[in-house]
């Protein structure tokens, strides 16, 4: 057996981890230990000749920046007991501990990149009665997201632009998407954003002449209108002005001396070649490409507190709220900026509690975490063929969930466990203005068409979108409660069951590893190249039973982690309708449903009875771990757990601070988790906590671990 | 416009002894190409998208029936079934490719179901991807665009009704979210790709653009020093792509005797813009842009994408194609007899496009014979498509790679076990150009037991 083929693609990290006895500062751990433990026990099948799964551990680097994949694949192994193989010399519990203690320390100083990486930072550690020294963040650059891109445009523009294309897109890979660490700017994006600030600075400076007198068009800038105008004879002070006036709008600050004398020399560079407004917008349309525009800046203040460490620059750190929680900027945020009034972490709570209550600052980013957590927002990207008796509307499906959602979110309490197992539902709704008391209500979104009985007789109606939740009628009273016993919560809401499902079956695998990442804090590896995922045909089997090859041995080490969690959703089909039996085909009756000449005529169905067991295992939390009956049991054992709640923490602070978490930031994690317990579960009082922690307001740029390292509770 | 120098004795005097080395690709390849190296030869490759589908019966030759009960309609073939075009006439609505005849390929019977909307397929035409999604992916123009890039990895040009409108966003991408715009203003497009040699305006145009590259570069070089080593890398590509960017127009600038030579003129379509004068002005500007190398890979789109028609009063159809798509006839001709004058009317365009590359020497033929041109509607085979089926019609062989000496084909109907797909075209496109790829687009559901991942292997030599 190909062992290290593997323990690179078969390796599975649980929850469950040796971890929990680790203690960092007594951690007695070496390379040369460590080496010489893998060339007793590995190096005779992984050494330099023919190394097995073509991966050699006997000259295997160990910083860990460089062998970062490996090292993580060792611990994946290690935890879960996978190497050394059967008939091979098991690791000794203290040398698993060693190997284990030295790789968690790591996550110190290093930081997993991608965003489903970030569950092998050790659990454990992170929410531990000893917290690691807390190392702040260096400067960082992060790329506008498509969103706040658009912001920008409205910040610059304020009204609807034809023809600006999104020049930036994110990963279309699982789970959080915007992470600071993973975009540029590439040249078809910057082709596009040149053209899109030529359209802007079109804009900008539209107008037209009425007897001879030049005049704005269309909520054109009167400044820039002006220096339009070929009669005029402009001064460089105006062609500052509006410079100045360009800077506001795009960076929100003045341009300096030098960034002024720069931008004059290149206005001056196209005046020469000819017609002068045209050289004033060039010049404005550089504005609009310059970094500090495209990119949010967070770089920490040149002066060092007595911690030794450097607040974000006023500026950065107005713009970093802003982007955390919406698209746009917060005009009264940025105005305290320029003030320099936000300098203590009450102040900027101050203005984070005022934003977050402020309905008319746009907090796209909070639904935006909750549909990138969640993932039910996949549902509209699964194809379906038509159901020709009730009515599959994805959009809608999506739209329901986002709903409850952001209902839950504004009675903000216990938001977690509510999300996990609330029994109410929005159902078939969209919101339409009512002319007469001008107020958004809710409505029925999709209406099943009537048929035309005298045209189409053998035709039937198809039920209404309220059909896939369960409900013969519209429910008037929105959200509504569901029919006891069949769905709780967002993971038995049709659009998360249709978001994890195929065309034309359930997809518990997938289903199981999202709990398994984003309830229990654990990581799967991808499928390994190479091997087909086919789920058997046998359409006379329920799938369950179809999904029979992933109990083959070499696949049932990981897949036994997904699967078990995922089959309790066989409680509903592929479009999320709850079901008590599985429709599948009856092999004996379609094969005597033949015609008089022996033609078969069709397949015949019969209802089998659903087995909806599941098992929660290696949780990380004893008291999680057993079977479980059904779906709605699972996810209330899952709602209550401490672990659940803190994973969901970690997540959320992936998302709004755009990168994983390090050991460093144990302290911010159980600070917010303190402060999301203490409040009964608010979600913005986690927010404030999240985003006043040393993590989001701190940056050190030297390389030195700073005087407050070792801090125990 | 003339064509009586070749390119190759143009490019002869400019490229060696200017050190090909220190040029741009094109340039790179015509310096190789100059010396003799026929196989730096580069494929170009042109897609013709037009609006309001296309009726697979405009390809079906004179006296043939589509089916063996004799009816023009869908074919329930399980197997190719071919006919050679040598001794058959074709029909009226592609009679303009006639002298073209022997190096036609039309192809019947692909689906792409996964398309399907009303109206357009949008995006989805060129990317076999839903149509009402927005740019999922990277669609085919612009991956073979990447595949044999010219100066411009792909030049998108087109015609809407109305000649304000100057951009069309519905037909290409160069990745998911990455639309790729179709210029519709031929005098926009002329600027944008000619502006250095025109005199005054556009002119003054590509060297304002040419400043704001370099001050850009410079820009965000300057910036980029103030970061740590690990954020720098974040700039680096805004950095090369200013650079890349302000380099090709420094390339353009170098191929200027060339693209003086080339460059269409255009003033008198300026002057009275009409939709014929505008489309033929995209039409030659594609032309020029194939010849001097300023990209290899073009889409001219007709129409169509995000549901633009055209009226084409000059062609006796004062009325846009949303009127006869439904049926409605005008100035005593019915639905068909307007869907066949615009068909013509585009088939000639195309046969123009393919003598003029025809009558430009490259290697040891002709331009032509290193081009495909690929013809189809946006909407499949139909105003109200059911994407059964996708009429496609090929023009040339890149370079020998294609069987496009005259064929019919019409592949295996859909769900049956040798069913092909649009996804299995564009893929045998891209192993035309060496750049293979395992599956393309996303995959059509209601056809599970078709490989969609396979090319055509019956449409390479």
């Amino acid at each position: 057996m190909s062992i290290f083929l593997s323990l690179i693609l078969t390796s599975l990290a649980s929850g469950q981890t040796l971890s929990n006895d680790v203690k960092l500062t007594n951690a007695e751990d070496s390379p040369l230990k460590i080496r010489a433990i893998l060339k007793s026990h590995c190096n005779n099948c992984h050494g330099e000749k023919k190394p097995a799964g073509m991966a050699r551990l006997d000259n295997l680097n160990f910083d860990f920046s460089v062998a970062a994949d490996m090292w993580f694949a060792i611990k994946e192994q290690i935890e879960q007991e996978l190497m050394p193989p059967e008939n091979s010399r098991k690791l000794s519990k203290g040398d698993s501990n060693l190997i284990l203690n030295w790789i968690d320390k790591q996550f110190l100083n290093f930081m997993p990149t991608k965003p489903n990486q970030g569950n092998l930072v050790p659990h454990a550690l992170l929410f531990g009665k000893e917290f690691a020294p807390s190392k702040m963040q260096a400067d960082r650059v992060w790329r506008l997201s498509p969103g706040a891109y658009k912001g920008l445009i409205n910040d610059i523009t304020r009204k609807k632009l034809e023809g600006i294309v999104q020049p930036f897109t994110l990963t279309p890979e699982r789970g959080i998407k915007d992470f600071a660490a993973l975009y540029t700017i590439d040249e078809p994006s910057t082709e596009i954003l040149i053209r899109n600030a030529e359209m802007i600075v079109e804009s900008q400076t539209a107008h037209e002449f009425k007897d001879g007198k030049i005049s704005g068009k269309n909520d054109s800038l009167r400044d820039f209108v002006l220096l339009m105008d070929p009669k005029l004879d402009v001064t460089n002070a105006q062609v500052q002005a509006v410079l100045q006036q360009q800077f506001k709008l795009a960076i929100g600050r003045d341009a300096n001396a030098e960034e002024v004398s720069d931008f004059l020399k290149l206005y001056e560079k196209c005046a020469k070649l000819g017609e002068r407004s045209a050289a004033i917008k060039t010049m404005l349309q550089a504005v609009l490409l310059r970094t500090d525009a495209l990119y949010r800046s967070e770089k920490g203040r040149v002066e060092k507190d007595a911690m030794d460490r450097q607040q974000l620059s006023q500026l950065d750190l107005a713009r970093a709220i802003s982007l955390t929680l919406g698209d746009r900027k917060d005009t009264a945020l940025f105005q305290a900026a320029q003030k320099g009034e936000l300098t203590t972490k009450a102040r900027v709570q101050i203005h984070l509690e005022r934003m977050l209550d402020d309905p008319k600052f746009e907090k796209t980013r909070i639904l935006k975490f909750f549909q990138e957590f969640f993932e039910y927002h996949n549902a509209t990207e699964i194809f379906k063929d038509k159901p020709k008796d009730f009515m599959h509307q994805a959009r809608t499906l999506v739209d329901d969930t986002d709903r409850l959602v952001l209902h839950i979110l504004k009675a903000d309490r216990d938001v977690f466990r509510e999300l996990l197992t609330t029994q109410l539902s929005f159902v078939n709704t969209a919101k339409k203005m009512n002319k007469q008391t001008r107020q958004e209500e809710i409505v029925r979104a999709v209406i099943p068409p009537t048929v035309n009985e005298n045209k189409m007789p053998r035709q039937i109606a198809p039920s209404g979108v309220e059909s896939v939740y369960g409900l013969k009628e519209w429910p008037t009273v929105q959200p509504t409660v569901l029919p006891e016993n069949t769905r709780i919560g967002i993971l038995m809401q049709p659009s998360w069951l249709v978001a994890f499902s195929t065309n034309f079956d359930n997809d518990p695998v997938r289903r199981g590893r999202w709990v398994r990442e984003r309830l229990l804090g654990g990581t799967v590896p991808d499928l390994p190249i190479g091997v087909i995922a086919q789920v058997s045909d046998e359409k006379n089997l329920v799938f369950r039973d179809r999904l029979k090859v992933t109990r083959e041995k070499s696949c049932w080490n990981c897949h036994s982690k997904m699967d078990e969690l995922g089959l309790p959703f066989e409680n509903f089909d592929h479009f999320g309708r709850f079901r008590i039996s599985e429709t599948v085909l009856d092999l004996e009756a379609t094969s005597k449903n033949i015609d008089k000449k022996g033609m078969p005529i069709g397949p015949i169905h019969h209802e089998v009875d659903l087995n909806t067991k599941g098992l929660i295992s290696f949780s990380g939390e004893a008291t999680l771990n057993g079977p479980v009956n059904n779906p709605r049991e699972m996810i209330q054992r899952l709602a209550k757990s401490d672990r659940v709640r803190q994973v969901f923490i970690r997540h959320a602070f992936r998302f709004f601070m755009g990168r994983n978490e390090t050991l460093a930031d144990a302290k911010a994690l159980q600070d917010a988790d303190n402060a999301y317990v203490k409040s009964q579960g608010s979600f913005k009082a986690l927010l404030v906590s999240l985003l006043t922690s040393d993590s989001f307001l701190y940056r050190n740029n030297s390389n030195s671990i700073p005087k407050s390292v070792g801090e125990t509770k | 416009m003339s064509f009586k120098t070749t390119r190759r004795a143009l490019m002869k005097d400019i490229t060696l002894g200017a050190g090909a080395s220190l040029l741009g690709p094109v340039l790179g390849q015509l310096a190789a190409h100059a010396a003799g190296n026929a196989k730096a030869i580069r494929k170009k490759i042109v897609f013709v998208v037009q609006g309001n589908g296309m009726n697979p019966n405009h390809l079906v030759p004179v006296g043939v029936k589509r089916r063996p009960d004799g009816k023009n309609e869908r074919p329930n073939n399980d197997t190719l079934f071919e006919l050679s075009l040598k001794d058959l006439e074709l029909n009226s609505a592609l009679e303009p490719l006639t002298p073209f005849k022997n190096k036609l390929a039309l192809l019947q019977g692909l689906s792409g179901r996964i398309a399907l909307s009303d109206h357009s397929a949008n995006h989805g035409a060129l990317g076999c991807y839903p149509a009402n999604k927005g740019a999922m992916a990277q669609t085919i123009d612009f991956a073979l665009g990447q595949a044999v890039p010219g100066i411009m990895p792909h030049i998108g040009l087109g015609l809407m009704n109305k000649p304000d409108i100057t951009m069309n966003y519905n037909f290409s991408a160069s990745a998911p979210g990455k639309i790729v715009p179709i210029q519709c203003s031929p005098e926009l497009a002329f600027k944008a790709l000619f502006g250095s040699i025109a005199e005054g305006s556009g002119k003054d145009s590509f060297d304002r653009k040419t400043n704001l590259l370099d001050f850009m570069a410079n820009d965000v070089k300057k910036t980029r020093s103030t970061l740590a080593t690990e954020e720098r890398i974040k700039f680096d590509q805004y950095l090369e792509a200013f650079e890349a960017l302000r380099d090709r127009q420094a390339t353009i600038a170098t191929i200027h005797d060339s693209l003086k030579v080339y460059a269409p003129k255009l003033e008198d379509r300026y002057k009275n813009p009409t939709k014929t004068n505008r489309l033929e002005a995209q039409f030659e500007i594609a032309a020029a842009s194939l010849i001097t190398g300023l990209s290899n890979v073009i889409t001219l789109v007709s129409g169509g994408g995000g549901q633009h028609y055209i009226s084409y009063p000059e062609l006796g159809i004062p009325v846009d194609g949303h009127h006869y798509g439904h049926g409605g006839g005008v100035e005593g001709k019915n639905y068909e007899e307007c869907f066949v004058t615009v068909r013509k009317y585009h088939t000639k365009l195309i046969a123009n496009l393919a003598k003029k590359l025809a009558s430009v020497k490259e290697g040891d033929g002709t331009m032509l014979d290193n081009t495909l041109i690929v013809y189809l509607s946006d909407s499949g085979d139909s105003h109200h498509p059911n994407l059964y089926e996708w009429p496609v019609v090929l023009l040339g062989n890149l370079g020998g790679k294609f069987k496009t000496e005259g064929r019919y084909l019409q592949f295996p109907n859909y769900n049956t076990k040798n069913h092909r797909t649009m996804s299995n075209l564009y893929l045998t496109l891209l192993e035309a150009v060496g750049k293979p790829r395992d599956k393309f687009g996303i995959a059509d559901p209601g056809l599970k037991d078709t490989d969609q991942r396979g090319i055509i292997s019956e449409l390479l030599v």
